[in-house]
């Protein structure tokens, strides 16, 4: 036997192995945790996913919820879950990269193994539909007039709302008030019921609230398909593009070759036509960010754009 | 209208129906299971179901859920589901005196005509209601949270300053864990598991359940004395006494369906809202507390109409109203169906059809929450001691973990319940510390967005006593507050002067001593909780320091009294104490052997040891063997159920 056949033995056995386990998986109902309550926009799109995993991939593609602390207490125990793939966590930027900074909350961003970044809900200013705004510059001009008046609501501190609210506030050069709301829900409720004058959400609040709001500017980079009559604030001549991001991680322990499987099987479920249009009609946006190389790169400017938000909103030090 | 009518009606939707009510009464009677987490398990289910058929199944289990949560509260003082709370008040005492049964019934036929009027404002008036609800602002859930605690005053057993010490200790406590408003990491001494705040539920059962087991234990007593004759359903007797109350039912309907359709409120504040209503407005009452059917019908008819005064805002502004319902919208917008403005002036059949199906689950209860409840009333109260408290022991342990999937919820759980035990004997009750809980968050978030808003606006006191709706929610607080001092305000105007003080029992030095420990140790919370928020910004440490400095003042205040009067209201435990003393420490030392044994190993363990701990003559072999094999067997078939069909995570351990 010579040396190039035993070499080509082993490597022919080390690839059947991982050809084996990357088989082997999922070889059952693979557990998806979202660390928030139901009904958000982690929930929901983690429903949207349900039903085209399991026809894709034959297992069930099971739901639960371990709420607390703005997701802190899940993502805290994610890397103490077993790590063979049937166990994924839902992630959220720019909450797994500002709260780490903000105080001990058990889990450093670095801790985090993502694995796909599937979606984003990108920054939209939405006023009633009864509100004098009609443009973006309306608000601008009333904001001007009436310093700290202009009130919005947002989903939390130190979350894309809070972030979104004030880059803007120093794009444009006005002094706006954000007034934080358990949720996005809460947020939209008191927009609806005119408690502010207006609310940093997302297009999804568009897309859910129909001709009960207005949205004034979204933060893309080109308009949103459902939304083609709302400008992006780059049209207007605010450099914004942002938004939350929302992924899968898994525990450290997951092997390189399933956390490249379970990406794939992501992207698969992402490209399905079916998938986007109900993602799209619900005022998300789709976000390609697989595991590895891209990975990394987009973690890295995604923390730095946060951080620097972070720091001049006063959420952290 | 017809059409949706008979689509409501088909053959598959009255059996979906049928079957989700009668799961979602099991479900909820189990404290610790709610209907949040029952209908989140469906939501797979239904994708392959038509989204009328799935909509009238989840909507009959929440339904069911919802009225199954009065069985625990009734019986064994531990409210199923956080809505039940107020159940827990008059319905246990009356299952003490052996009325059990007939608070069942009553709750029954209470939920179903609450389920009832909440559904008919869904179908007649859901879009001026989802109005109504949004007129509902920051001050008003702020001012609405102080009129809950305003209970306080009814609820703390003639000890009103320990009452107001008990809830302040129930306020700090919610504000453990990360803030929602200001984003601060609160109280958690460095612990992870704090990071989340102390879950409710868990702390409910914590805080009502596990006295009961402690004290069951004590003595050879039954739990419930069995009625001496058979008596059926007493449903003469529960009709009477609704009719009798036919005012109350129907005002706590009300305040259920409104206080449900408010996004920010719920099950269990539409319970005490409609509870302080109707004890207020009762000619009995002095007896609310202490057995009034009445306290369990304004509980029970507010909280099941909820249900669809909590679809209100989830159908008109695609806005969850109630936990459950935000899972259900999610599992509509998978099926496609889009919630929010348009789906009713679309015409949408479906709404209707649902609609129909909820009525139809509704009515449906009655026979089916009659039967579950003879059921759920025979068996624990023909269960022998030594059976009933390890099953039920084992059934919060496993449904405080099932909540968050946590372990050190269920250690929490134990703790206040030691805690709970120990204050509820020195005269501190427990309700207080509940409202404090469930009430605290509200009343902070509300509290902080209202001065957010009224500074940004530079018009703060407008912001808080301008609007009419707060106006309104003020002058009601005062109401409920003053009125339980009313029958002392007339003494004092009246000839018949009240005793002297010197009349008044003067307790043992050692009753003022034990008092003055438990005074120096919530003294000593309110100082740590002060101390703590000097580290805070202010957004965050405003609400705990207020409450802490408040605290204070009132156990100073408490303090002076008891030395001037030397009156120490203690609760006597007769009894054994070791007996006592060996539950908690039996059920924290299960708990540390969950992560080594697994679940089901440590649970039966604990209930072998609950069964040494509450059994009290000497059993032979043979019957000993068929308890204890039987309270295995039911602590395994449970474990199986919440891992297998519920889905629960539980460790499995080595093995």
């Amino acid at each position: 036997m010579t040396k190039k056949t035993i070499i080509g033995a082993i490597l022919a056995t080390a690839f059947a192995t991982t050809l084996a386990t990357a088989q082997d998986f999922p070889s059952k109902s693979v557990d998806y945790i979202i660390p928030f309550g139901p009904g958000g926009e982690s929930d929901v799109t983690a429903r949207f996913q349900q039903p085209f995993f399991k026809d894709k991939f034959g297992q069930d593609l099971v739901v639960s919820y371990k709420p607390g602390g703005g997701g802190a207490v899940g993502w805290s125990q994610l890397n103490g879950m077993a790590g063979d793939g049937h166990t994924i966590m839902g992630i959220n930027l720019p909450h797994i990269i500002v709260k780490p900074k903000q105080g001990e909350v058990g889990f450093q961003t670095d801790d985090i193994t993502a694995i796909y970044m599937f979606h984003y809900t990108p920054d939209a200013i939405v006023v009633h539909a009864d509100s004098d705004f009609q443009s973006l510059q309306d608000l601008i001009d009333y904001a001007k007039a009436n310093p700290k008046k202009t009130t919005f609501s947002g989903s939390g501190k130190g979350t894309a709302n809070h972030i979104a609210q004030v880059i803007f506030d120093d794009l444009a050069d006005i002094e706006t008030t954000y007034v934080s709301f358990k949720g996005t829900g809460a947020a939209v409720t008191a927009l609806l019921g005119k408690q502010v004058v207006a609310e940093w959400g997302y297009t999804t609040v568009g897309a859910k609230q129909g001709d009960k709001v207005r949205m004034l500017a979204v933060a893309m980079e080109e308009r949103h398909p459902a939304f083609p009559n709302v400008p992006t604030f780059r049209e207007l001549g605010f450099d914004m593009v942002s938004g939350a991001y929302r992924g899968i991680a898994v525990p450290k322990s997951t092997p390189e070759d399933v956390r490249m499987q379970l990406s794939d099987m992501i992207r698969d479920i992402n490209s399905d036509p079916a998938f986007q249009k109900q993602m799209l009609d619900g005022g998300f946006a789709l976000s390609e960010v697989g595991y590895g190389a891209d990975m990394d790169a987009f973690m890295a400017s995604k923390s730095a754009e946060y951080l620097a938000a972070a720091k001049s909103a006063g959420v952290i030090d | 209208m017809l059409e949706h009518l008979m689509s409501a009606f088909s053959p598959l939707n009255i059996f979906l129906a049928l079957l989700g009510v009668a799961a979602g009464t099991i479900i909820g009677s189990i404290p610790g299971l709610t209907a949040t987490m029952a209908v989140a398990v469906l939501v797979p289910i239904t994708f392959s179901m038509q989204p009328d058929s799935a909509l009238i199944l989840m909507g009959a289990i929440y339904t069911g859920a919802i009225y199954g949560g009065a069985y625990a509260a009734i019986l064994l003082n531990t409210p199923g589901t956080p809505s039940a709370i107020a159940t827990t008040f008059d319905g246990y005492p009356m299952a003490k005196r052996g009325d059990g049964d007939l608070a069942i019934s009553i709750a029954c036929l209470a939920s179903v005509v609450g389920g009832l009027i909440g559904a008919l404002a869904l179908l007649l008036l859901a879009p001026p209601l989802a109005d109504a609800a949004l007129a509902f602002g920051p001050v008003e859930y702020f001012w609405l949270a102080v009129f809950g605690l305003s209970l306080i005053a009814a609820l703390s057993e003639g000890e009103f300053l320990k009452g107001v010490i008990a809830a302040c200790f129930g306020l700090l406590l919610a504000m453990i864990g990360i803030s929602e408003t200001s984003a601060e990491v609160r109280f958690t001494f460095g612990s992870n598991t704090l990071l989340g705040g102390i879950e409710v539920v868990s702390a409910l059962i914590g805080l009502y359940c596990i006295p009961v087991l402690i004290d069951l234990v004590a003595t050879p007593d039954r739990h419930l004395n069995p009625a001496e004759t058979q008596r059926g359903f007493r449903l003469v007797e529960a009709v009477t006494t609704v009719l009798k109350n036919k005012w109350n039912v129907l005002r706590s309907s009300l305040i259920g369906t409104f206080v449900g359709a408010l996004p920010g409120a719920g099950g269990s504040i539409a319970g005490l809202v409609a509870y302080s209503e109707a004890r207020r407005s009762s000619k009995n009452q002095a007896n609310y507390g202490k057995g009034e059917p009445g306290g369990v019908i304004a509980t029970e008819s507010a909280n099941n109409a909820t249900v669809g005064g909590g679809f209100i805002p989830t159908l008109v502004l695609g806005i969850p109203g109630t936990p459950p319902d935000a899972v259900i919208l999610g599992a509509l917008l998978v099926q496609g169906v889009r919630t929010g403005p348009t789906l009713f002036s679309d015409g949408a059949n479906i709404v209707y059809t649902f609609i129909f199906g909820l009525l139809l689950a509704t009515i449906l209860m009655l026979p089916v929450g009659l039967l579950i409840g003879r059921f759920a009333y025979g068996a624990i109260v023909k269960a022998p001691k030594s059976a009933l408290v390890p099953i039920v022991a084992f059934m919060t342990v496993i449904g405080a973990f099932s909540i968050r999937n946590n372990l050190s919820d269920v250690i929490i759980m134990i703790v206040l319940g030691i805690v709970g035990w120990v204050a509820s004997k020195r005269g501190f009750s427990v309700s207080p510390i509940v409202l404090g809980l469930i009430l605290g968050r509200i009343a902070e978030q509300g509290f902080v967005q209202s001065w957010t808003i009224g500074d940004a606006l530079g018009d703060l006191w407008g912001q808080f006593f301008g609007r009419p709706l707060s106006l309104i929610i003020i002058a009601m607080t005062l109401l409920t507050f003053v009125y339980p001092f009313m029958p002392k305000l007339k003494e004092l105007f009246s000839k018949s002067a009240p005793p002297p003080e010197s009349e008044r029992e003067r307790a043992s030095g050692g009753a003022v001593a034990r008092d003055v420990v438990s005074f120096a140790l919530f003294g000593v919370l309110a100082a740590v909780a002060i101390v703590q928020t000097g580290s805070l910004n202010e957004e965050a440490a405003v609400f705990p320091r207020t409450i802490a400095i408040g605290m204070a003042v009132f156990i100073a205040i408490a303090f002076v009294r008891l030395l001037l009067t030397r009156s120490v209201k203690e609760v006597s435990s007769p009894g054994s104490t070791p007996r006592r003393i060996s539950v908690p420490v039996i059920m924290l030392g299960a708990v540390l052997l969950i992560p080594v044994v697994g679940f089901g190993l440590a649970g039966a363990l604990m209930g072998l040891a609950l069964i040494a701990a509450a059994q009290y003559e000497r059993l032979k072999a043979k019957p000993m063997f068929i308890l204890a094999a039987s309270v295995v067997l039911v602590i395994f078939l449970f474990s199986f159920g919440f891992k297998d069909i519920l889905g629960v995570p539980l460790p499995s351990g080595m093995f």
